[in-house]
């Protein structure tokens, strides 16, 4: 009886409802519990207690129904469970307008390519393609409205998993093969139990289904060993979220790679985030020392501004007229300390040591052009772990050179007016 | 995603804006403060360009409003442009309701803290915990995020420190070698 309906659930041909229903069936004949049927009653209605206004009484009195059907023991789950999915619809429906579209559909595209056993007929059909845009468009920065709103989406959390947590609560009562479930009989169940035992569960990859019901909440299902309650959902959510977006930053912080814990990730992102902050203020101070009035010259902004791609080839052009004309000792100072520069920004160490490297290294053997522009692509693709291809860079570091060279040469003198 | 090199050239033109406004005003100033005035205004800068959409752009530029006298004042509105100001006192309100709601918070934390085993759960738990409010310390107006909003703004923020100090370093170079 217990293999029947794992495999039942994992038939991908199976609508939800038809799963549902042919899942209470089965449960029905399973379950002797009525004092769970009571205290589900009893959660239910604290619940939809819970809510906000009139708008889940609807859903409310279709939960009702569904645990007095339950008590009773009478196969009619199906008409209760029918009408509490429409009611929970025209919720959805009311709810949606909240402008949720961000943040749980980015979430919702986490799960849908997370699903293993998850039919992927049901949640194409229930339209993860819009979903999908919805993820793929959303920028990092519109943290804003989503802290509203993600306390809004846990309390629809809870709202939505009303009518559909019942039916798990029994399969997980008569489901008594994992360990990881504290709920150690079906007798003992209690729902205050759950919430206390299992909020702290770490999640198990038994993954059965995480599924979408509409872009706009979250429907999430129980996985299997795992608690069922609205709080521990909830909060498995939050913390698929948090171990997403840590995984953006393993990418974006440097050496991150090896890292898996959350303890060893964030002391690496405190690092980075230190560092950087030190770059700025060491910059800042080396900027208002090299320039006492703090006018920027135009000549030097137009030269910038000739770059439609990065910012960061400007050291080279700007160097390399200047290479001709100036006498040959002087020219290696300029570039070895980009050169050591960059050096430096690879070990993620402080800007400070390059005048004291630069100094040093005035007196090894020239450098070469190519060379030392060689060694600024890799310098510079290494840190911000873009692969900029060197054909395309060096034709346009030519064009930007005769365009500078220009420039200088009309100065007359190679020292600008700072 | 917006592309790294925009955003940059964005960063350097409304910086190098900021820069000679703060020259204009003033005739000498000293050392520190000419770093404090390339700081403000890079600083303002990048959190200009996200228009208010990150909470720690929103924070920092209120920070620099209020450490600011009346000319910085103008100088930040002049660079965020859109009419911030407005926006950054309910910041500031905000941030105090905030603090007073976490001062209260923190008392029964401190009591659940007490009876703190050691078992390793806990140890790791305990570590990411203190790891996270280091955190929030360093990113400017962290200490009011829940977790899962800090690590985006950490995120956005590690990006527009990037930028910033790309540019920054390049233009450091620049005026270096024509000097």
């Amino acid at each position: 009886m217990n293999r029947a309906l794992p495999e039942m659930l994992q038939c991908s041909d199976m609508t939800v409802l038809q799963r549902q229903r042919a899942r209470l069936k089965w449960q029905t004949e399973q379950l002797r519990q009525q004092n769970y049927f009571c205290e589900l009653s009893g959660v239910f209605t604290s619940q939809t207690g819970f809510q906000q206004g009139g708008l889940m009484n609807g859903a409310g009195g279709g939960d009702s129904v569904l645990s007095n059907m339950g008590m009773s023991r009478q196969l009619k789950p199906d008409p209760g469970l029918e009408t509490a999915w429409p009611e929970l619809g025209k919720i959805n429906m009311g709810f949606g307008s909240c402008g949720y579209g961000n943040g749980p559909s980015f979430d919702m595209n986490h799960a849908i390519s997370r699903t293993s056993s998850c039919p992927p007929a049901v949640a194409a059909a229930v339209g993860s393609k819009p979903v999908e845009v919805k993820g793929n468009s959303e920028k990092m920065g519109s943290a804003v409205g989503r802290e509203s709103f993600k306390k809004r989406k846990v309390e629809k959390l809870q709202n939505s998993k009303v009518v559909a947590e019942d039916e798990y609560k029994r399969i997980k009562a008569s489901e008594e093969e994992e360990e990881e479930s504290k709920i150690t009989g079906p007798n003992t169940i209690k729902i205050s139990n759950n919430k206390k035992q299992n909020s702290g569960d770490t999640s198990k990859d038994n993954s059965k289904v995480s599924e979408v019901q509409k872009p706009d909440y979250i429907h999430v299902r129980a996985r299997r060993g795992q608690a069922t309650d609205s709080h521990s959902l909830a909060e498995r959510v939050r913390r698929e979220k948090i171990s997403e977006r840590m995984k953006y930053l393993q990418d974006l912080v440097p050496g991150c790679n090896k890292i898996t814990g959350k303890a060893g990730m964030l002391d690496e992102i405190i690092n980075y985030v230190q560092s950087l902050q030190r770059q700025v203020e060491f910059l800042s101070m080396k900027l208002a020392t090299v320039n006492p009035s703090l006018d920027f010259n135009i000549d030097n902004l137009y030269a910038k501004e000739e770059f439609p791609s990065c910012t960061t080839n400007f050291p080279t052009v700007g160097m390399a007229p200047e290479m001709t004309n100036h006498s040959p000792f002087l020219q290696f100072n300029p570039i070895q300390q980009v050169v050591s520069g960059c050096g430096v920004e690879m070990g993620m160490g402080m800007g400070m040591n390059s005048s004291d490297m630069a100094l040093r290294r005035t007196i090894s053997a020239p450098v070469s052009i190519p060379d030392a522009s060689f060694l600024n692509t890799t310098c510079f693709t290494g840190p911000q772990q873009q692969i900029q291809p060197s054909a395309p860079w060096e034709v346009e570091l030519q064009n930007l050179y005769n365009v500078a060279f220009t420039d200088t040469i009309e100065a007359s003198d190679l020292e600008m007016e700072m | 995603m917006r592309s790294p090199c925009s955003l940059k050239q964005e960063f350097l033109k409304k910086w190098i804006m900021g820069i000679q406004r703060c020259n204009f005003s003033k005739k000498k100033l000293s050392i520190l403060e000419r770093k404090k005035a390339i700081k403000l205004s890079a600083d303002v800068a990048m959190a200009s360009l996200r228009n208010g959409t990150t909470c720690w752009s929103r924070a920092l530029i209120a920070k620099a409003v209020n450490q600011g006298n009346d000319e910085k004042h103008d100088l930040v509105q002049q660079m965020v442009k859109k009419a911030p100001i407005r926006s950054v006192s309910c910041n500031k309100r905000m941030m105090r309701s905030k603090k007073i709601l976490k001062r209260s918070c923190g008392v029964r934390r401190r009591k659940c803290a007490a009876q703190a085993s050691t078992r390793p759960s806990s140890i790791a738990k305990r570590l990411v915990r203190k790891r996270t409010r280091i955190l929030k310390s360093l990113i400017p107006g962290g200490e009011f995020m829940n977790e899962a909003s800090l690590i985006e703004e950490t995120l956005d923020y590690i990006l527009s420190l990037r930028a910033q100090v790309d540019v920054m370093r390049s233009l450091a170079i620049a005026s270096e070698n024509q000097s």
